[in-house]
C-alpha cells in the first residue's frame, strides 16, 4: 500500500463513519432539527465518497442539489412549522420501535449476504474519461436524450403543482350547484363525508 | 458522432403523439395564463381534440416497420401503440367527466388539465420505455401528476390525506424500485438497455441472489402502480379521498401504464427467471382476486367499493400475464381495453350522481331508477359489465382470459377466478338491485328530492357525452369483437419477447443487440402464421 492508497483508505474509513454515524443520528434524535443538520452532514459525507471514486461531478451536484436545496426546503418547513403540540405517548411503543429495528438489521443482513456473494462484472478497462462533464453532456444529448427532454416535461408540471398547492384561492360565488339543496363547499369534495362509524 | 448522423438516428417521427399532448398542455396553459378563467370555456375540448388527434397518429404508426427510437429509449411496437391508445383514450374521457366536477368544487380547470396531461404524457412514454432511465423518468412523470391531481381539492381534509398518503407511499415504493434498478445496473455491468441486461445476465445461473433481490424490489414498485395486494393499502383511501375524475384515471389510465411497465420490464430484462416473476405474480394474482372480491363486499361507499373492484379487475388482469402463453398476453391486453371503457363509464355515472345529490353512498341509490332511469342503465350495464355478464363486453374480456389461461394449464388459476368472480357479480347485482327494484315508497331521501334533470348547467354535455360513448362502447364492444380480438393478437404477435418461450426470447434479445437493431432497424424475430 503506497502513501495515495493508504490516504484514500484513511478518508473513505472517516467518510463512512460520518456517514453512518450522522444517518443513525437522523433516525434517533428525538428533535428534528437536529435531525434536518444531520441530513445535511449525510450529504456532505456522500459527496466526499464521491469524490473519492472520481465522480467530482456527481458530488457537486450531490452538494448543490441535496445539501443546497432539499436540506434547505426542510429547514426552512421545520421553521415554518413552530407549532408545539404534545403528543400522548403511545402505549408500547417499543414493540414498534423493535419491529422497526428488527426488519431494518434483517434486510442489512440480507443486502450484506447479497452484496459479499454476488460477483459484479466490472469492467476495468474503461479509463475515466478526461472530460467528465463533456462526456455527460454528450450522453444527455444522444442516447439518454428523451429522459432529459421528459424530465423537462416534469419540471413544468411540479411548478404548476406548486402553484396550485400554494396560492390562495379566491372562491368566486357564481358556481351554483344543479342540486336544490345546499350547494357544495368550494374546493371540496362534492361527495359527503362519510359519517363516523359508532 | 455528428449531429446530421445521430438526428437521422433518432427516429423522432414516433413520438409524435407524444409531442401532441406535450403541445396541447402548452396551449391550455398559456391560453389559461393570457385570457384567465374565460378560457374554461374552450380549453377542455381543445383538450380533447388533442388527445384525439394523437389517437389518431397512433392509428397512423401501427404496423411501421422502424420501432424502435432514441438510440433504443424507446420502442413504439404495436404492444406500445395499444398501450399508449389506451392512455390517451381514458385521459380524454377523464377530462369529459371533470370539466363539470372540477367547476362545481370552484378550482381552476385549467391547471387541473395541464397536470392531467403530463401525467398522460408520462403514461405513454412509460408504455414504450426500453432503458432503465426513460421508464424511471416517466414513471415519476406519471406518479408525482398523480399526487398533485388526488390532493387537487385543497380545502377537503380527505383529498389532503389522500394525497399525503399516495405522495409517502408512492415515494417509498419508488426509492425501493429504483434500487432494484440500480441492482440490475451493476449485475449486467452498466447496462441500461433492457436487452442488453438481458443478454449480460445470461441464464440466471450466477448471482442468483441479486437477481432475485432485484426482482423482488422491481415488483415491488410495478405492485404498487397496478395496485396489487399486497401493495395495495393506498388504493381505498386515495380512491375515497380523491375528485372522482382522477380515481377513473388511476383505475384506467394510470393502471394500463403499469401493466405495459410490467410486461416490459419482466419478459425483456428478466427472461432468465421467467419461473420466478411467474410464480410472484401468481401470488399477486390469487391475492388481489380474493382479497378485493370479498372486501368489496363490506363496502358502504361507492368509490371505496370500485377501490376494491379494480384491485380485484387488476388480479384478473395478472392471470393473462402469469400464464405466459401468446394467448395469455393477448387477453390481458384485450381485457384493459374493455376495461377502459366499462370501469370510466360506473366513473361517469357516479361522477353524475354525486354532482346532482352530493353522496355516493350506495343505500343512497335506492330507487333512482323512478327519478333518472337513464342514469340506472348506464350504471347497471357498467356494473354489470364488470362482473362479468352476457352479452356485455366485460363477459368476452373474460371468457378470454380464462380461455387462455385453461389452454395454458392454468387451472386453478381459473377456477379462482371464476368463483371470485360469481363473488363480485353479488355486490355489482347489489347496487343494481338497490336502483331498479325498490319500490316508490322504499326510495332513500336524496333519491326524494331528486333535482330535475337538466344537461344545460357548464359543463353537462361533456359528462353525458362521456356517459353514452361509454355506455355504447362497453354495450357493443362485447358483441362487435373480433376486429378487437385481431388488433390485440396482432400487437403481441409482433413482440418477440412475448412468445412464451424462453429460448425464443433470448434469440430475439440476441438478434436486438446485433448493430442494426442498434440504429433502429426492425427487429421482427419471426412470423407468427
Amino acid at each position: 500500500m503506497n502513501l495515495a492508497e493508504g490516504v484514500q483508505f484513511v478518508s473513505f474509513i472517516i467518510l463512512a463513519v460520518l456517514v453512518i454515524g450522522a444517518a443513525l443520528g437522523v433516525v434517533l434524535f428525538d428533535k428534528i432539527v437536529y435531525s434536518a443538520f444531520l441530513l445535511g452532514g449525510v450529504f456532505i459525507s456522500i459527496a466526499g465518497i464521491y469524490l473519492l471514486q472520481n465522480a467530482d461531478f456527481v458530488a457537486a451536484a450531490q452538494i448543490l442539489v441535496y445539501v443546497g436545496a432539499i436540506n434547505v426546503l426542510i429547514l426552512f418547513a421545520i421553521m415554518l412549522v413552530n407549532k408545539k403540540e404534545n403528543y400522548a405517548p403511545i402505549p408500547r411503543r417499543w414493540i414498534r420501535k423493535g419491529s422497526a429495528a428488527a426488519v431494518s438489521i434483517g434486510l442489512f443482513v440480507l443486502l450484506s449476504i447479497m452484496l459479499t456473494r454476488t460477483h459484479w462484472s466490472v469492467d476495468l478497462s474503461v479509463a475515466s474519461p478526461a472530460l467528465p462533464i463533456e462526456t455527460i453532456g454528450e450522453h444527455l444529448f444522444s442516447d439518454y436524450l428523451l429522459p432529459f427532454e421528459l424530465a423537462s416535461v416534469l419540471l413544468l408540471m411540479a411548478l404548476i403543482g406548486a402553484v396550485v398547492l400554494a396560492r390562495r384561492e379566491e372562491i368566486e360565488g357564481e358556481t351554483t350547484a344543479i342540486v336544490g339543496e345546499l350547494p357544495a363547499p368550494a374546493l371540496e369534495l362534492p361527495e359527503r363525508p362519510r359519517e363516523p362509524v359508532a | 458522432m455528428d449531429f446530421t448522423n445521430l438526428a437521422s438516428q433518432l427516429n423522432a417521427g414516433v413520438i409524435l403523439p407524444e409531442s401532441t399532448v406535450v403541445i396541447t398542455l402548452l396551449v391550455v396553459l398559456v391560453s389559461d395564463l393570457l385570457y384567465g378563467r374565460a378560457s374554461a370555456r374552450w380549453t377542455p375540448y381543445f383538450a380533447i381534440a388533442g388527445l384525439l388527434v394523437a389517437f389518431g397518429l397512433l392509428c397512423l404508426q401501427w404496423d411501421q416497420p422502424n420501432t424502435l427510437a432514441f438510440l433504443g429509449s424507446f420502442n413504439a411496437d404495436n404492444l406500445s401503440i395499444v398501450f399508449r391508445s389506451i392512455i390517451a383514450l381514458s385521459s380524454a374521457v377523464t377530462i369529459l367527466m371533470s370539466v363539470r366536477y372540477v367547476d362545481q368544487a370552484g378550482s381552476a380547470i385549467g391547471e387541473f388539465m395541464s397536470i392531467l396531461l403530463s401525467a398522460t404524457v408520462g403514461g405513454m412514454f412509460l408504455s414504450g420505455a426500453e432503458e432503465l432511465v426513460m421508464i424511471f423518468v416517466s414513471l415519476e412523470t406519471l406518479s408525482i401528476a398523480s399526487y398533485l391531481m388526488t390532493g387537487y381539492m385543497k380545502r377537503d381534509p380527505r383529498s389532503n390525506e389522500a394525497a399525503l398518503k399516495y405522495l409517502l407511499i408512492g415515494a417509498s415504493s419508488s426509492a425501493i424500485f429504483l434500487y432494484g434498478l440500480s441492482l440490475l445496473y451493476g449485475l449486467s455491468g452498466g447496462k441500461t438497455h433492457l436487452a442488453d441486461i438481458a443478454l449480460a445476465l445470461g441464464n440466471g445461473t450466477e448471482n442468483t441472489l441479486a437477481l432475485v433481490i432485484a426482482l423482488v424490489f422491481v415488483i415491488a414498485g410495478v405492485s404498487f402502480k397496478i395496485a396489487a395486494v399486497p401493495f395495495h393499502q393506498w388504493t381505498p383511501d386515495v380512491y375515497e379521498g380523491s375528485p372522482t375524475p382522477v380515481v377513473a384515471f388511476l383505475s384506467v389510465g394510470s393502471k394500463a401504464a403499469g401493466f405495459a411497465l410490467a410486461i416490459r420490464l419482466l419478459t425483456d430484462a428478466f427472461p432468465a427467471l421467467i419461473e420466478q416473476w411467474h410464480f410472484i405474480f401468481t401470488a399477486l394474482a390469487i391475492l388481489s382476486m380474493i382479497l378485493g372480491n370479498v372486501v368489496a363486499i363490506a363496502q358502504t361507499s361507492m368509490k371505496r367499493m370500485l377501490a376494491y373492484s379494480s384491485i380485484a379487475q387488476a388480479g384478473f388482469v395478472m392471470i393473462g400475464m402469469v400464464v405466459g402463453t401468446e394467448a395469455g398476453y393477448a387477453s390481458m391486453v384485450f381485457y384493459l381495453m374493455i376495461y377502459l371503457f366499462m370501469n370510466l363509464g360506473a366513473f361517469a355515472c357516479i361522477i353524475l350522481f354525486a354532482l346532482r345529490t352530493g353522496t355516493d353512498q350506495i343505500s343512497d341509490y335506492a330507487g333512482l331508477y323512478h327519478k333518472d332511469p337513464f342514469l340506472t342503465l348506464a350504471l347497471s350495464i357498467c356494473l354489470l359489465s364488470l362482473g362479468g355478464i352476457p352479452p356485455l363486453a366485460g363477459f368476452f374480456g373474460k371468457l378470454y382470459l380464462f380461455w387462455a389461461a385453461w389452454q395454458a394449464g392454468a387451472y386453478g388459476l381459473v377456477l379462482l377466478g371464476l368463483i371470485t368472480s360469481v363473488v363480485s357479480i353479488y355486490y355489482y347485482i347489489r347496487v343494481v338491485k338497490m336502483m331498479v327494484v325498490k319500490e316508490p315508497q322504499e326510495m332513500s331521501e336524496v333519491i326524494k328530492n331528486y333535482p330535475v334533470i337538466s344537461w344545460q348547467p357548464f359543463g353537462m354535455r361533456p359528462l353525458q357525452v362521456g356517459v353514452f360513448l361509454t355506455l355504447i362502447s362497453t354495450s357493443l364492444a362485447g358483441i362487435l369483437s373480433n376486429p378487437l380480438f385481431t388488433l390485440v393478437n396482432h400487437s403481441v404477435a409482433d413482440v418477440p419477447m412475448l412468445q412464451g418461450h424462453p429460448l425464443v426470447a433470448r434469440n430475439a434479445a440476441e438478434k436486438a443487440r446485433s448493430p442494426l437493431a442498434v440504429v433502429g432497424f426492425p427487429i421482427n424475430a419471426q412470423d407468427k402464421s
